[in-house]
């Protein structure tokens, strides 16, 4: 009987060992850790963020940062997972698309009363102060701004016979169809049809209804209607799916992010919508030459202006963290001085201080046009489209399959359009 | 030619070579079941046991209750219970009709080649040759790598302008320009059967290699000696001895290709405008959208058309051998 009992005890201690929960994260004995948990993890911006992790412990003894870098494709989901437990979470980043659904759900700890008084806001720019503080409160600080120029071939346009980069949507469409090439493997527009590929779509709607863009929610007409059911909203589509019939690799029906970068990079392509951070990946191809290639502002529609769909993400706190007054000196430095400029720099990110202006690095090369845009912001609306609702990724979901749709012959512009004036209108009077 | 030949029914019928169980030298005596012993049995069993269910069972659990609650990622706080709605929304989604046809022709395209290239791969190999451990390794090797992975590579190989399928299809003069295949409706499905089939083959090949190497030689030379060909040979001594293998194998090979997300989602991510959706697929997009509670109503749904299939699948086939 004693050895059946031993048999049954080791029996339960293995299963206890095989399904045993980790050690709770907290205060140890030494200090204070707090964990810290990244969405848009790459290994190079995860390596700059340890670095500045380091100096963020070196200045503030007794506290400790363990940093947790999920993969970017599941890493919004894991956050929440963690979120919802109310545990082993204490400093996160807060990306525009999930602060909505992570609010709603009262996960996140409103900044404004930890940040009353901070320094820090003084050097920051309007737009950054805008994005922090909204009007239900501080859920993040962006730590940087994502924003479209398009990346062109300045050796393919001019080669074509034109004098110098596109500035309109119709003028792309004229240089990238005289550039398309395909017996020779050139193309002239890096279409993006796969995930996320509304967005490009969205941007020229916004440019050629610009006079009467409502800026606080891009997605509105100043009247209160939808964008898409403005007139000029069709000759909009219309363009952009010409950009595709007569100017795109076939194949890019099915193209994201790094197919497009790898068109541009590789050569394929002459012209390239994109944020800055493809600057350093373009910067270290091999098949185009620096001289070969520039940037140019975003495009504008027919009356000369042009609608830029901020994008941003930035470090937030958990609601239910045990340790607020570290975690608050945490996202105070990162977002503040050397340790913001560093990260913007090395994540080719538009900076959220004022201070980066008068950075050559800003005001030279491929960063001029973001110079040149914000210098004309009355060209160059900065908008803010409506990407903290709770169902934005099932609209880019519904809007990424539509894109689709109508390139291969299922669905035509119009009927677009209408679908997302539907959609839209419905989820307004239901909000 | 065509003569008597001997089958493993009558292979089982001839008196056993060896000892019996139970009679004469090395057989164990018949121990009593008592309670004691019954203790062990569970004390063995219980790591296991808790094992499963913690691990299979409650997350099973948990999910199926959230088929019928509104669990949405806008507002947990919440989650109400709603009836059967969330099957609704399942069953008068658009996309549904073509989400099922495609799950069909995922299954049916990507097992059937499956099957008779891993079949014939394992009857290569079964055969003595040089290398013949090389060869293994190197067939055996894509069950070793990732599905996602797979897709991520194939996706690139099958891209129309850079990729290295087109370029090599152009080399030998198969096709004067390149072929958008991923972009277009028509050769999309095909290109990911393609993948999952490269994927697949080393399944079937380990598992029947295996079973064909517990074949014993003197069937098949008592087979040959009777006068049955290669063909015969196989149909009626070599596929009979092996059914059950065959039978399982298939039958999990149908239940993880239903299962079996990975390669499209790396590839097309369902599309172009839906046109790869297979189930599971679209399940990982209405996950990703937060749709909680759909999500879990279509995990149930697969379940149980894979538990009917199962059930059907392993009857039908008691059926043929009990006729037999």
């Amino acid at each position: 009987m004693t050895k059946t009992l031993r048999l049954l005890g080791a029996g339960l201690v293995t299963a206890l060992l095989v399904t045993s929960c980790g050690s709770s994260a907290g205060s140890s004995d030494d200090g204070v850790e707090l964990k810290m948990v990244e969405s848009l993890t790459n290994p190079a911006r995860t390596a700059v963020l340890k670095g500045l992790i380091e100096d963020f412990e070196a200045a503030n003894p007794g506290t400790t940062v363990d940093l947790i870098s999920p993969p970017t494709n599941s890493a919004d989901q894991k956050i929440q997972q963690m979120l919802q437990s109310k545990k082993g979470i204490d400093v996160l980043e807060v990306r525009d698309t999930t602060v909505g659904p992570f609010t709603a759900n009262g996960w996140l700890r409103d900044l404004a009363p930890d940040l009353k008084g901070w320094a820090g806001w003084a050097d920051m720019t309007q737009q950054a102060v805008d994005y922090a503080q909204g009007e239900d409160g501080t859920w993040y600080i962006p730590y940087g701004f994502y924003g479209l120029s398009l990346f062109y071939r300045k050796d393919l346009v001019e080669k074509a016979g034109f004098a110098g980069p596109p500035a309109s949507w119709d003028e792309l469409l004229q240089q990238a169809s005289a550039i398309q090439d395909p017996d020779a493997g050139t193309y002239g527009y890096a279409f993006r049809g796969g995930t996320n590929g509304n967005g490009n779509l969205v941007t020229a709607i916004e440019a050629y209804v610009a006079d009467d863009l409502d800026k606080a929610n891009a997605f509105k007409t100043t009247d209160g209607k939808s964008i898409f059911a403005a007139p000029e909203a069709l000759t909009a589509a219309q363009t952009y799916f010409d950009l595709f019939e007569k100017a795109s690799p076939p194949s890019s029906v099915a193209w994201g992010y790094p197919e497009m970068v790898e068109g541009f990079s590789n050569g394929s392509t002459a012209f390239l919508l994109q944020d800055p951070e493809v600057i350093a990946t373009v910067g270290q191809s091999t098949a185009i030459k620096p001289d070969q290639w520039g940037t140019a502002p975003l495009l504008v529609g027919p009356t000369g202006k042009a609608a830029q769909p901020v994008a941003t993400a930035g470090w937030g706190m958990s609601a239910s963290t045990e340790h607020a007054a570290e975690a608050t000196k945490l996202i105070e430095f990162l977002s503040s001085g050397e340790a913001s400029t560093t990260f913007t720099k090395e994540n080719s990110l538009v900076p959220i201080l004022t201070s980066a202006a008068s950075d050559p690095y800003y005001s030279e090369g491929p960063w001029a046009s973001y110079v040149t845009m914000t210098n004309a912001p009355d060209t160059y609306l900065s908008v803010i489209q409506p990407r903290n609702v709770d169902w934005w990724t099932e609209w880019t979901q519904k809007a990424d399959g539509d894109v689709q749709r109508v390139i291969t012959g299922d669905m035509t512009p119009a009927e677009l359009l209408a679908g997302w004036d539907a959609y839209w209108v419905e989820k307004w009077a239901a909000a | 030619m065509g003569g008597r030949v001997t089958t493993p029914e009558t292979i089982a019928r001839r008196p056993a070579a060896g000892p019996r169980p139970g009679s004469g030298r090395g057989a164990a005596p018949r121990r009593a079941f008592t309670g004691r012993r019954a203790l062990t049995i569970l004390a063995f069993l219980a790591p296991a046991a808790v094992f499963v269910g913690i691990f299979t069972y409650y997350p099973l659990l948990t999910g199926a209750q959230m088929a019928f609650r509104d669990w949405n990622l806008s507002n947990f706080t919440d989650a109400s219970w709603v009836g059967l709605d969330n099957f609704r929304t399942v069953l008068h989604d658009p996309v549904l009709p073509g989400v099922l046809r495609n799950t069909v022709i995922w299954v049916v395209g990507s097992l059937v080649p499956q099957f008779v290239i891993g079949f014939a791969i394992a009857l290569w190999l079964r055969r003595h040759f040089r290398f013949r451990g090389l060869y293994q390794a190197l067939i055996f090797y894509p069950w070793a790598v990732s599905g996602f992975l797979i897709g991520i590579l194939f996706r690139w190989m099958f891209n129309g302008e850079f990729g290295v399928v087109n370029d090599l299809l152009e080399k030998v003069g198969l096709i004067d320009s390149p072929v958008p295949w991923l972009a277009q409706p028509s050769t999309a499905m095909v290109a990911v059967l393609i993948a999952n089939i490269w994927y697949g083959v080393t399944f079937f090949a380990i598992m029947i290699l295996a079973a064909l190497q517990s074949v014993p030689d003197e069937i098949l030379e008592a087979a040959a000696l009777d006068g049955a060909g290669r063909t015969r040979t196989l149909l009626q001594i070599v596929v009979p001895y092996i059914r059950i293998t065959l039978t399982v194998t298939v039958l999990l090979r149908v239940i993880w290709i239903f299962n079996f997300p990975d390669i499209i989602y790396g590839m097309t991510g369902g599309g172009p405008a839906d046109k790869t959706h297979i189930v599971t697929t679209w399940l990982i997009q209405v996950t990703q959208r937060g749709d909680y509670g759909v999500a879990a109503a279509i995990g149930l749904m697969v379940l149980v058309v894979l538990l009917m299939f199962s059930v059907f699948y392993l009857l039908a086939l008691r059926e043929r051998g009990v006729k037999r």
